[in-house]
């Protein structure tokens, strides 16, 4: 009997213990469920539900069915937003992937034996912990078109005789100079991901390589790059996603007006000016950008997580 | 004792959250910090514990300091002024009183914010004074001041009618006289303003700062919107070839508005400055002193600057920077009558001090002896006060060539029909002007520009129609 009661008694603890634990983690999950659901939950359902309406943010509201939908497949302003999007996002993530796998390779290289990597992959993540609007203003302050310092050392190097109006001649040029803004902003992120990327790949790669003479670039492009890509995508993919949220930079620099003509007009500045930067704002149609960005940003995660997987497959 | 402990830091986290969220409504806690008046702590006040009679006031006028200081004076109530920065005005109100904080009596707004103000449900019924203010203010800001009701529910106590201000020695110099009727003469139309211009730029004088100066005059003729149809009619279209011209011609002295050259350009001559000044946005770098002694240098290049067109603060500005040229400036009309800005004062619906408010209002607005006083203390403001203006005709303003300047803003404001205005103008507006710009840098056609023109109100603006007959309109 004796035994009997030491083998129950356990057993009755670890039931109440489990009971007292499951109700202490949903009350220590409660703070965060409550702040989910009013914070992030809430604000979903109740946009999905306002772009459905015929809403200004205040006053009356009228159920219009499809209507923002269907005026936001043929907006072409918000089209343009889009392709200028692209564009931005287009220089960034070619400079951003390039800038950071060169990193890579050359802190990688035992020929280089670089030293201090440590201090090095800090300074390159220094820019991603710079609040964006100072990163904006202090880009506008040294791509400034008269005082600005880039001008004044290209022209004291000889290598323009004018000064180039960075951020407020041509459409074209302030959009490259927000992509590379951006990249500048995020390269160091990538090339820490590149760089546990490398640091992952088995070295009996490299050594089978170097023993069957294969040279460094042969290396590179057979060895290193195959067994890179899945990162490689997750940073594009990463980006993509945020590029093609792009607000702030382009917002800042072009002094919230999105000029040079409408060429820093993102596809979230356009739904941002419908719904705040205008005396008639349309939070409804508003709301239905909101999700028609949603829907082709999954599409587009869609598409490179399909590759991703047929890479991995192959 | 341990889910003692666990429930009470569950809870502390939980109600951390809830105070996080609870400063919504606290007037401080906000972007855009504003700087108060009238108490040391700019979240007490009336809401929050002070006299029954005691009120708090969102602005976006400094001047409502000088109202809430002469109000504590005369009735010992005090008024707790909160003023805010005018880019985060329209958003602060829209997000405090759509929460329907209570802890605002009374808030401003400017006209262009408060068709939204009242939709919004944010301002109170102010139609108990509907006949006062209907009879002793001036029309314009009674029709500004109703709902799409027709319900009175914003009162002003300022008047912003629009003019010409002209230079008086320049004008002597090039018209041979510098009567306001004659000079109103010069600018009554969008080709007698070229005219103007081109006799002005004879004598190596520009007619504006820049040709952003017309927009006041693209209301003459039409609203922008009529029963849902956008309307461009022939005086828009002169408008916008005119200020085509004045830009390709060189007719303005390329001084943006509100730039250093700008403001120098109302104390004498200045060098001429180019297209690229201003699209390179080189103007905004430059210093109003550097710029005078150029022009006080003389020689060639160098420029004065005919006219500026503004409402009736403008002139306070001209005024303030003519230096030397102070007295040296008239008033007259334009191609018609138009207003722009000031400040109307409307009562939070949620107040719970809506008498106390409703009598700081009519003491701001309906008060003959606070119109008066105001009238001397803001040297030069207009008011709106009818039976104040009229008892200031014969006022000779020294500043404006002793002129009677409030005579004349009286018969401008009658100029004024409200029925012009609708709540598109600014967007459409903007989208004309980016039309206008795109013309002038020779980006683009005038068709192009139009059609671009069209597309951009049609996409921002669903609801309106463009009539087929629109001109340069294509509907494909």
């Amino acid at each position: 009997m004796a035994v009997k009661e030491k083998t129950q008694k356990p057993a009755k603890a670890r039931k109440g213990g489990l009971e007292r634990r499951n109700y202490y983690g949903i009350l220590f999950c409660l703070p965060f469920v409550i702040a989910f659901l009013v914070f992030n939950i809430y604000p979903v359902f109740r946009t999905f539900q306002m772009s459905f309406l015929n809403y200004k943010g205040f006053g009356k509201e009228t159920f219009i069915w499809f209507d923002n939908y269907t005026r936001a497949v043929k907006d072409p302003l918000f089209r343009d937003a889009f392709v200028n999007t692209l564009k931005m996002w287009g220089v960034n993530i070619v400079l951003q992937l390039g800038l950071a796998l060169l990193l890579t390779i050359i802190f990688n290289d035992m020929k280089y034996r670089m030293k201090g990597m440590g201090i090095f992959r800090a300074l390159f993540y220094l820019p991603n912990l710079i609040a964006c609007t100072s990163v904006a203003f202090l880009f506008k302050t040294l791509l400034d078109w008269q005082y600005g310092s880039i001008n004044q050392i290209l022209m004291s190097a000889g290598i323009i005789s004018a000064p180039i109006n960075w951020l407020t001649g041509e459409g074209l040029t302030a959009q490259m100079v927000v992509g590379v803004v951006g990249a500048w902003m995020w390269f160091g992120n990538s090339f820490i991901m590149l760089m546990a990327g490398v640091q992952g790949i088995d070295r009996s790669y490299f050594e089978a390589a170097t023993l069957d003479g294969a040279g460094r670039w042969a290396t590179f492009f057979q060895i290193t790059m195959p067994l890179l890509r899945p990162i490689m995508l997750y940073v594009a993919v990463t980006s993509l996603i945020g590029g093609l949220q792009l607000f702030d930079l382009p917002y800042l620099m072009s002094g919230t007006k999105g000029q040079p003509g409408r060429s820093l007009y993102t596809a979230v500045f356009y739904i941002y000016s419908m719904a705040f930067g205008t005396s008639t704002p349309q939070m409804g149609y508003a709301a239905a950008l909101a999700f028609v960005l949603f829907l082709i940003i999954a599409v587009f995660c869609g598409i490179a997580f399909k590759l991703m997987n047929q890479k991995e497959e192959d | 004792m341990k889910k003692l402990t666990a429930l009470i830091l569950a809870l502390v986290m939980v109600l951390s959250l809830a105070a996080c969220g609870g400063s919504g409504n606290d007037a401080s806690g906000t972007p855009g910090t504003p700087s108060t008046s009238g108490s040391s702590n700019p979240d007490s006040g009336a809401s929050s514990g002070g006299k029954a009679d005691d009120i708090v006031l969102w602005t976006l006028a400094a001047d409502l300091k000088q109202f809430a200081e002469r109000y504590e004076e005369q009735t010992g109530n005090h008024v707790e002024v909160v003023v805010f920065d005018s880019a985060d005005f329209s958003t602060k109100i829209m997000q405090t009183l759509g929460g329907k904080s209570k802890d605002v009596d009374v808030f401003v707004g400017e006209p262009q914010m408060l068709p939204n103000f009242f939709e919004a449900g944010f301002s109170a019924d102010l139609s108990a004074l509907d006949n006062e203010v209907k009879t002793r203010l001036v029309d314009y800001t009674y029709e500004a001041g109703c709902d799409e009701d027709g319900v009175l529910r914003a009162i002003s106590y300022q008047a912003c009618p629009g003019s010409v201000i002209y230079r008086l020695d320049l004008a002597e110099e090039v018209f041979g006289t510098s009567d306001p009727e004659a000079i109103g003469e010069l600018f009554s139309s969008f080709d007698a303003i070229r005219d103007t211009a081109d006799k002005l730029q004879a004598k190596g004088y520009t007619i504006f700062g820049d040709t952003g100066a017309l927009r006041w005059f693209s209301n003459s003729s039409n609203p922008w919107v009529k029963d849902g149809q956008l309307i461009v009619d022939q005086d828009r279209l002169d408008y916008f070839d005119c200020a085509v011209d004045l830009y390709q011609k060189n007719q303005v002295a390329f001084a943006q508005e509100w730039s250093a050259p700008w403001y120098a350009s109302m104390a004498g001559p200045l060098p001429q400055l180019t297209a690229a000044d201003v699209d390179e946005g080189t103007v905004w770098g430059m210093d109003k002193d550097d710029l005078l002694a150029q022009g006080q240098a003389g020689g060639a290049g160098i420029t004065q600057v005919f006219s500026y067109v503004m409402p009736s603060w403008g002139a306070l500005i001209v005024r303030d920077n003519a230096e030397g040229n102070k007295g040296n400036f008239g008033v007259c009309s334009g191609v018609c009558g138009f207003f722009g800005g000031g400040t109307f004062l409307t009562i939070n619906e949620y107040s719970e001090h809506k008498e106390a408010a409703r009598q700081f209002i009519e003491f701001c607005t309906l008060n003959d002896d606070t119109a008066q006083w105001w009238l001397e203390a803001s040297n030069g403001d207009v008011v709106s006060n009818k039976a104040i203006l009229e008892a200031n005709s014969d006022y000779e303003n020294e500043s404006f060539g002793n002129q009677h300047t409030y005579a004349f803003y009286l018969e401008e404001m009658e100029k004024i029909d409200y029925g012009m205005i609708t709540g598109y103008d600014d967007t459409i507006k903007d989208a004309f002007g980016n039309a206008i710009i795109s013309v002038q840098k020779g980006q683009q056609t005038k068709e192009a520009a139009m059609q671009e023109f069209y597309t951009t109100v049609t996409t921002l603006l669903p609801e309106i129609t463009i009539p087929a007959d629109a001109p340069f309109y294509s509907p494909n």
